[in-house]
């Protein structure tokens, strides 16, 4: 299988037509911990999320999907999907 | 990813008397980046007047790469020296290479042409037109670890280098200006020359022209001939006697809402061709991922309710998490994992699907038995 490219989150956040301000307060607002410089990292594929953000970052960005009428493109980690 | 697929990286520094110009080569990633973040903060300790960075020779620049520019860039701010980055040859497409970058980390200060001299007389010039008096508001260190809005100064940065792009890449283009609605006024945040400007400037004062109507009604106003033009009286014949015979303005937007345009004269009636219209309405809309993400045209009362909106969100989320850890006896992670994947069964926000447990817990604890099963 062919590994995604390292900005994919980024490329996931363009298409849900979100500026990085807008999601880091969406990802702040579920909880999440890290700066909005760290995000940004994340999103780049710079730095690698924890599980734990890595989900606040796909929910946040699913529900904005959601939002526009789709569905939930962005994949959760195992902990998510197992049960 | 192995760093064998990219090309060297290589970097050169040259102090030519108080500037200091740092070439690049090859592609800056991975080491390349570390390299390059060694080799600015090398240069930076000298002290120059300024430093260029030379990416005539560049191939390709990654995240990690612009980070280090980045960096660079806002030790120099603090010290009042200017980054310039030069790309003398093959100008266009390392432009076209560096606007998604300038998207991405809305960094690029500002892009010495082959005319150095003309572009440092424009950008000292153009902020005085365009750049809001005064400095009021978060002071310069809590406006780093702001997350929005960005520096007024780096977008402008990045809105002359689109200004650039355009001027070089639509055809038909003899002029090319940003508009942008500021504290309730339109001003030229960006402009190719002075003419232009006064273009600009002649609209706001008459108080129509493409550019107006295009900043404020959010829809594309295209002269194609101002000499049989009807619709603004009184610039028309202004905009004539300046030279100007056909005008393309390009609604911006920054979250749907019109806060500007992308402006392109022409001394060339029907200068503007299909293809060329097409392309700026690219130019526009890369304009308006940048100030989007630059969260220009949102108000401080709108940030303050959205920043409030986002805390009462984390305190009901926290608490539901909260009612989990002690209901589930797990850690903070599980429950939110609990609660996340409610949210995902129940087809619910999140922060609804927090609300409904904290609504169901309060009925418990208020109930007669106050029982599990009650």
């Amino acid at each position: 299988m062919r590994e995604p490219p390292v900005d994919i989150l980024d490329t996931y956040r363009q298409e849900a037509g979100l500026s990085h301000g807008e999601l880091w307060l969406r990802y702040f607002e579920f909880g999440g911990m890290s700066t909005a410089f760290e995000l940004e990292a994340y999103l780049y594929g710079v730095l690698a999320p924890s599980t734990y953000d890595h989900d606040l970052i796909a929910h946040a960005l699913n529900e904005r999907f959601v939002e526009l009428g789709g569905n939930h493109p962005v994949a959760y980690s195992e902990a998510i999907r197992a049960k | 990813m192995t760093t064998d697929s990219w090309p060297q990286f290589g970097v050169t520094t040259n102090f030519e008397g108080t500037e200091a110009v740092v070439a690049l080569h090859g592609s800056v990633e991975h080491q390349g980046a570390f390299t390059l973040g060694a080799t600015l903060d090398a240069a930076i300790d000298r002290h120059p007047a300024s430093i260029v960075l030379d990416v005539s020779e560049l191939d390709s620049i990654g995240p990690t790469g612009m980070m280090a520019i980045a960096n660079a860039e806002r030790r120099l701010a603090q010290m009042d020296t200017t980054l310039t980055i030069r790309s003398p040859s093959d100008l266009v497409n390392r432009l076209l290479g560096m606007m998604e970058m300038a998207e991405m980390s809305r960094l690029l200060d500002r892009v010495a042409a082959e005319n150095e001299h003309v572009e440092k007389h424009e950008a000292k010039a153009l902020p005085l037109m365009g750049a809001p008096s005064g400095q009021d508001g978060p002071s310069e260190d809590f406006r780093r670890v702001t997350a929005m809005p960005s520096d007024p100064d780096v977008i402008d940065g990045a809105l002359r280098l689109i200004v650039e792009l355009a001027r070089a890449l639509v055809e038909g283009a003899d002029g090319v200006s940003v508009s942008l609605l500021r504290h309730g006024r339109l001003s030229t945040v960006a402009a190719s020359d002075q003419t232009i400007m006064d273009m600009d400037t002649d609209q706001y004062k008459t108080g129509e022209g493409p550019c107006v109507d295009a900043s404020i009604q959010g829809q594309r106003f295209h002269a194609p001939a101002l000499a049989g033009e009807t619709r603004w009286p009184a610039f028309t014949p202004q905009a004539l006697g300046l030279g100007i015979n056909a005008i393309l303005s390009s609604p911006l937007k920054a979250l749907d809402q019109p806060v500007g345009a992308l402006n392109i004269y022409s001394r060339t009636p029907l200068a503007f061709t299909t293809k060329d219209q097409a392309a700026a309405a690219v130019f526009a809309k890369k304009a308006s991922v940048i100030l989007s993400d630059a969260g220009a045209g949102v108000s401080d009362t709108q940030m303050a309710f959205r920043y409030q909106e986002a805390l009462l969100s984390r305190r009901t989320i926290t608490l539901a998490t909260g009612i989990l850890m002690e209901r589930e006896g797990v850690d903070e992670e599980a429950a939110f994992s609990d609660l996340l994947r409610l949210s995902l069964y129940h087809g619910e926000p999140l922060r609804q699907q927090a609300q409904t447990m904290i609504q169901s817990a309060r009925e418990l604890e208020l109930g007669p038995e106050f029982g599990l099963d009650a």
